[in-house]
């Protein structure tokens, strides 16, 4: 059995990079006493798997883990148990139970929703924010490990709009087409000729694809 | 904290190194309500997250104060140059981690001293407080500068800057000295009133009130009490029963990575060995050790609370232990199904036992550490290592024979009579093991041997027999490294050195005096900080210092002390008394061994403590 586990990263713990994260989650599932799995090997490990990496600097709302277990175990009595043993900062939101046949969720994630807090808007972003998102190709300069190369944003955004100065982005996240919300950011500023704002960012969900329809992750 | 500054600090932590530092939240840092707190202490580490967290004492400590129903503890290091010149930039103050309060607001804040040069960073850490350095310009409202830990023996050195040191064992002191703050605030009294109260503790040393004197030559000539409160001479605090002493169930547990991430099992305290360069073996006589039961009822507790993967057992000759290789096995059967592993740090060359060798290797193999310390037997006799040559060899073919191919050994150079012969020794003692290991059966060893011998500079320390030495000048250990360089060179042996310039410092602050104080100041104004980090330090500034404050460094590194000489450190007592330092310096200079005091009493100052000294009562029953 499998237990889809969706929770939370505080906003203290946005400095925390991933693979520490993951270090704290499998320390915390040792200290569950839970019937977690372990890698064969010398050097065995709890079996674990992120969906994917919050970025350094992110507060995450609804991120989504695997955890393998052996038999069953019945998913209340794993969010309760798995709860004590982490510190306040990790909020477990929903855990759910699921055959070993499930296809994982890294496999399923299609997309993130975002929500950016900038720290000022200037007008000038504000009014080219429209026409940015009207054109028919926007295209942008995507840093990869081997150089830079040049992208078409337009169908990886699936929402992009201005509350104040909370920007919510839903973005393409897998590994054929993704943006994050810094790439579209910047391409923005650049659009409308201002320096980029500065501005922290939540990650307020993460999306599966279903019948053309994006649903959250922890259910699929 | 207020929102303000929350955000300047969130706005820092983009920009520098590390940042996971000055997060905290980490699992078992439940914080206590501030405002119920009627003592709140700031533990101080003057160096960074990563090797703060890795120390015990600061966990030993931190969990006893928070165990007190009206005591708080929080933990603050130091910041990293990047974020404490971000700090100093936007005005923001240091904070402790959990609860992120200044410093400045806490009734307490106190130091561990660990080693020398993390003293500048003490100095940074009260700056970026605003808290004034010296304890002349602080006032009523500023907080209590304590300190204590093994370079607290000797005190003299940063006696300006600190109100109170705890010397010795902190367990029982460091509840003594809060309740005697929590009584003061609670009655109004004035900051002397308080330090005159804590002058009265046993184990506690209140610099101001104590005056120095000189002679013309620059060596003390008397330190006296200047007030009614403050006794001769400050007895260290024993805790005599290890068993009984308060151990932490709970520590926290790092997010990012620190040096030792691991629960650390002190297993025992003290060593009998009496190595004679050896200051931790001498301070932390004598020798208690936890009983099994006692450390395994630790262990669970603690495997249960921090999820950790590895458990380390921890004290100054892990293998000297009585029941190691029961310990070990309790352990590994415990804990199998968990995949903790079980390591040993500290082993000594001549009781490594084979058994628990392949034990510990079942379940995680890690490098293997000798420490032979000298090339010869006859230098191995001067500073009353009890190892021999074939103690060495046997120690590494049983790990050979075990599977290891890695071997570290530890050597010092610069030692009291060390000559040609002994550097030499050094070489032949590095080829020997690579020939033990082509001995070993090919199928039994394991591939790719590797020998790494590091020599460090001999440090001449205080409460040792060797604390009247005279330290080699820079010029020779520059000279021997080159010569050990040579007699180094050999298939499969990699050697390494430290600079001397850092030691040379090192024996100026461990054994320097009150006026040592203004030359760390002066240095620290200059720009020192983070001495004991090769890329921080700065050897130019210090000598700047030194010159500036009107003090040769030579005088307290290269001069060979006399006996009737007036230490700084003199005092503190350490339990071993003066009459055995010099026997055991004479007995040095003369070639003679001590034997290890399990096998019977040597004297040393301990057995006043009677019935805690094991040596004690194993001498009554030979």
């Amino acid at each position: 059995m499998k237990m889809l586990v969706t929770f939370e990263k505080a906003f203290r713990l946005r400095m925390i990079g991933h693979l520490d994260l993951m270090r704290a989650m499998q320390r915390a599932l040792r200290r569950s006493d839970l019937p977690i799995r372990y890698s064969q090997g010398f050097n065995p490990h709890i079996l674990l798997t992120f969906a994917a990496p919050l970025s350094l600097g992110h507060t995450g709302l609804r991120e989504v883990m695997e955890v393998p277990v052996e038999g069953e175990c019945n998913p209340d009595f794993f969010k309760a148990r798995l709860q004590r043993a982490l510190p306040p900062e990790i909020q477990l939101v929903s855990v759910r139970a699921v055959d070993d046949t499930h296809k994982s969720p890294m496999a399923l994630l299609y997309a993130a929703r975002y929500r950016a807090d900038l720290e000022e808007v200037p007008d000038a972003l504000r009014t080219a924010l429209p026409a940015f998102l009207a054109q028919g190709e926007i295209t942008a300069v995507k840093k990869t490990k081997t150089g830079e190369k040049t992208v078409d944003l337009k169908p990886m955004i699936h929402e992009c709009s201005l509350n104040g100065n909370a920007m919510y982005l839903t973005l393409d996240l897998r590994e054929e087409s993704s943006c994050k919300p810094e790439l579209l950011l910047r391409t923005l500023s650049d659009f409308a000729g201002v320096p980029l704002p500065r501005f922290t960012c939540t990650r307020l969900m993460l999306f599966a694809m279903r019948d053309l329809a994006l649903i959250p992750l922890e259910d699929a | 904290m207020n929102e303000q500054q929350e955000a300047v600090f969130e706005r820092l932590l983009e920009q520098v190194q590390k940042p996971a530092r000055y997060t905290g939240g980490e699992m078992n840092t439940d914080v206590k309500p501030w405002e119920e707190a009627e003592v709140r202490f700031a533990f101080g580490f003057p160096d960074t997250y990563d090797i703060a967290m890795s120390h015990l004492g600061i966990k030993i400590l931190y969990h006893i104060i928070n165990r007190l129903p009206w005591g708080l503890c929080e933990r603050v290091f130091t910041p990293w140059p990047d974020m404490g010149d971000g700090m100093r930039r936007e005005g923001l103050p240091l904070f402790s981690l959990e609860s992120r309060h200044p410093v400045r607001d806490f009734d307490i804040v106190g130091f561990t001293l660990q080693y020398e040069m993390s003293y500048t960073n003490i100095l940074e850490m009260l700056d970026l407080a605003g808290i004034p350095a010296y304890a002349r310009d602080r006032g009523e409202d500023d907080p209590l500068i304590v300190a204590g830990g093994p370079c607290a023996y000797n005190p003299e050195p940063l006696a300006p800057f600190v109100d109170a040191y705890m010397i010795g064992d902190g367990e029982d002191v460091m509840i003594q000295l809060c309740s005697a703050v929590r009584e003061h605030k609670k009655a109004g009294t004035s900051k002397e009133a308080l330090l005159k109260a804590l002058a009265g503790i046993h184990g506690v040393y209140v610099p101001r009130f104590y005056d120095v004197s000189y002679h013309a030559d620059g060596t003390i000539a008397a330190m006296t009490p200047n007030d009614a409160c403050a006794p001769e001479k400050v007895e260290r605090c024993v805790v005599t029963d290890l068993n009984g002493a308060d151990y932490p169930e709970t520590i926290p547990v790092p997010y990012t990575d620190v040096v030792f991430d691991r629960i650390v099992l002190e297993i025992m305290r003290g060593c009998t060995r009496g190595c004679r360069f050896c200051q931790a073996g001498m301070i932390y006589r004598p020798v208690r050790e936890r009983s099994l039961e006692r450390l395994i009822e630790i262990a669970d507790r603690l495997e249960a609370s921090t999820g950790y993967e590895e458990i380390s057992l921890s004290s100054l000759s892990t293998g000297d232990y009585s029941c190691l290789p029961e310990l070990i096995q309790s352990l590994m059967d415990r804990y199998q199904e968990k995949r903790v592993s079980i390591s040993l740090p500290s082993m000594r060359i001549d009781n490594i036992v084979k058994q628990s060798l392949e034990m510990t290797q079942r379940v995680k193999k890690s490098g293997l550490t000798l420490a032979p310390e000298a090339g010869t037997q006859r230098l191995r006799d001067v500073i009353n290592k009890g190892v021999t040559e074939d103690d060495l060899i046997r120690s590494v073919t049983d790990a050979f024979e075990c599977g290891w191919s890695t071997v570290k050994l530890y050597f010092m150079m610069g030692l009291p009579t060390e000559t040609d012969d002994d550097l030499r020794g050094i070489g032949d003692l590095a080829a020997k093991v690579t020939q033990a290991y082509y001995r070993t059966p090919k199928e039994k060893r394991g591939k790719g041997l590797r020998v790494t011998c590091s020599a460090s500079v001999f440090v001449p320390k205080p409460f040792t027999p060797f604390q009247w030495a005279a330290q080699d000048t820079l010029d020779m250990v520059e000279e021997k490294q080159q010569r050990l360089r040579e007699y180094l060179k050999i298939k499969n042996v990699v050697f390494n050195w430290h600079e001397g310039h850092l030691s040379f410092l090192e024996a100026c602050i461990s054994r320097g005096d009150r006026r040592i104080g203004d030359v760390i100041y002066t240095a620290w104004k200059k720009g020192c900080r983070f001495d004991g980090w090769n890329e921080h330090f700065r050897f130019d500034l210090w000598m700047e210092a030194f010159r500036e404050c009107g003090l040769d460094p030579a005088f307290y590194a290269y001069r060979e002390r006399p006996y009737d000489e007036i230490n700084p450190w003199d005092i503190i007592d350490a339990g071993v008394t003066k009459e055995y330092l010099i026997r055991e310096c004479e007995k040095a200079k003369a070639e003679k061994t001590t034997q290890d005091c399990r096998k019977g009493c040597n004297g040393c100052g301990l057995q006043r403590w009677k019935g805690v000294c094991a040596c004690y009562e194993n001498a009554r029953h030979v």
